[in-house]
């Protein structure tokens, strides 16, 4: 494609603004596939679908456009007011990967949200502290039930399997987390692997599972997998950078929860190879001393830039699955594609 | 003609003749089957692995032919009862054991959950597998439009694992179910012995439930079959639901037994009928048949819930109060005082008042006593019962003699359920 045309589409793109109508779409949605015939159950499954506690449908977003990256047009949306049935059959059963990929998302951080006492999510009071442990388990479960009837309905058994992995990796990424023998907790390869259970897995399979639809090789499925997956490991590995960083460039200006939970994230493991007396530190993070201690390690260490980098290189990753993609001309299948590597772009230069 | 038999057998079960000789005898020998020397053999032969409850009048009925063959002989003197346990008992093993292994090999570090999910499984008495394997043997006739089984086999294999798997899934499923349910709130947890034992306890019960409904959904996913996703996620989605009306203490609710029986339905019964309903489904059976396999399972869970209502109730005695009241205790009105307030509505008030106080319980027990409440419940529980026989009834035809001992067994246990006192 001609070189300035393209700085010209990725000067004024907002990859989320493309998007931005199936999106409202889909949580139109999204919110009354969670609705169920019991009240208490009801309140607590779409207690994060409501209005300003979807989250930043980032997820949805990735999976949006890389429907149309995979050369499917995006169909004429009709004006507001009108009924929203989609003229493209294919384009409702790639969103339909969208809404599943939120309800298993959703229902993972109910139960997350259960198993770490959390007492807030996305701005607002969790469901466990609002309505309850119990609710908030039974309302992970019924959106997980919900996600799997939809899957069922897409009639794809290679999908069905892809998803029930996530489902099966988001379990394993958590036990990761709750039972991590000593030797393991200062592993930087646990570390990744219970990254990529936690959070790269959804992001991969849904990718891939929308090629699939599509009806995509296996090849072109892949990049679609390797999309997904290096993102979701950049956004982690920043998302560990700014927990000690914040908005600010130093260091201890971020919220430090993962620390206070004793939670080791890749900063940290990368300081402990520098600073081995580190580790003994460990486990005492609770006590502000040992807390303070580890921060002066970690900003005597290269932790945070080695962490930078490393999430520089699955981005870059990231995009470089884009560029292998099957070439097309098509202006809608360029602009998503420029917009998924501007997304592996912002990843990494976020600073919240 | 030993077709009729069983037919007439079946048709003519009641709650009482488990302890009565089979009028299928009586048809058997007045209709001159007995004269037919082929027929006698097979009908023997068939025979030799029943062993009814009575014998009484046995020789009174039966002519002199059918009497003095041997097997018939060992037949009619048989005291044991039909097993259905014992039918499936080696396959039985083997699901207990791919799930024992799956479990401990996978999640070393859940090893108190673990532990909790045998503890739980062992309670069940393998009651839900069985009817599963049951029903896929009892299913095993030949479909028209699909290609014959090999000679010599009862079933392809490759089909019998998978619907052994429906018996895997279902059984992984109930334990989540049951540790979920199990998830306390901070109330609850500070009440505890121990809290942090509750609160370890509460992360463990979620995760090991977690991590069974993630096993549950990838062995569906290698089934291939995406009617039967849906009709398992129908049932976790029944389950939740049925939880959470449990939870509801909207007084109008708690009192109206089109509710108990939805909540039952969604808690109990829902597992049984969806997963029977799959076992058909996989092996390519017809809409009707599977729904037939649907009903079987829903009415048996139904009536299995009702007869656990009126334990809790009687307990081993057939004396009211003599049971471990932990329902009412804990604020749970089952049917027998459902039915009891339709008689007393003066009993709501009582109900009300919450069973807190002991003396409460005792009130509501005298007017349970005074009603129909327990009666009115058995009954409910019979018919539901019967219904799961008549479904087994209008299956498709077989011969075989596998298909029709599973089909006998799984009558079987539809009078079990009710007749049990534990």
């Amino acid at each position: 494609m001609h070189f300035r045309l393209k700085k010209h589409i990725l000067e004024r793109l907002d990859p989320f603004s493309i998007v931005a109508d199936e999106l409202s779409l889909i949580a139109t949605r999204l919110r009354s596939m969670v609705a169920a015939e019991v009240p208490n159950l009801a309140s607590a499954a779409e207690y994060f679908f409501k209005i300003g506690a979807e989250g930043k449908r980032f997820r949805p977003t990735v999976l949006l456009l890389m429907a149309t990256a995979l050369n499917v047009h995006i169909p004429e949306l009709p004006p507001a007011g009108v009924g929203d049935t989609l003229s493209s059959d294919l384009r409702t059963r790639q969103q339909r990967i969208a809404e599943i990929t939120e309800m298993i998302h959703v229902a993972s951080l109910l139960h997350d949200d259960v198993l770490d006492d959390a007492d807030t999510r996305r701005g607002v009071g969790s469901l466990n502290a609002v309505m309850g442990n119990k609710l908030a388990v039974l309302a992970g479960d019924f959106l997980l039930s919900r996600a799997c009837l939809t899957l069922a309905s897409l009639k794809n058994t290679e999908v069905v399997t892809l998803i029930a992995t996530v489902v099966e990796n988001l379990v394993t990424g958590e036990t990761m987390q709750l039972t991590t023998a000593s030797t393991q907790r200062f592993s930087m390869e646990h570390y990744m692997q219970k990254t990529y259970s936690k959070t790269a897995s959804l992001m991969s399979n849904s990718c891939k599972s929308v090629a699939i639809l599509a009806g995509h090789t296996a090849g072109d499925a892949k990049l679609a997998f390797e999309y997904g997956k290096n993102l979701g490991l950049a956004f982690q590995l920043i998302d560990d950078v700014l927990d000690f960083t914040g908005t600010s460039a130093s260091l201890g200006k971020g919220s430090l929860t993962d620390i206070r939970h004793g939670i080791i994230t890749a900063p940290i493991l990368f300081a402990m190879e520098e600073f081995l007396q580190l580790r003994a530190v460990d486990k005492g993070f609770d006590n502000p001393a040992n807390l303070d201690t580890a921060l002066e390690y970690l900003g005597k260490s290269r932790g945070i830039e080695r962490t930078k980098e490393l999430a520089m290189k699955h981005a870059n990753q990231a995009a470089a699955a884009i560029d292998s993609l099957p070439q097309s001309d098509d202006e809608d299948v360029i602009k998503s594609r420029l917009a998924l590597v501007d997304l592996t772009q912002r990843v990494i230069t976020r600073s919240k």
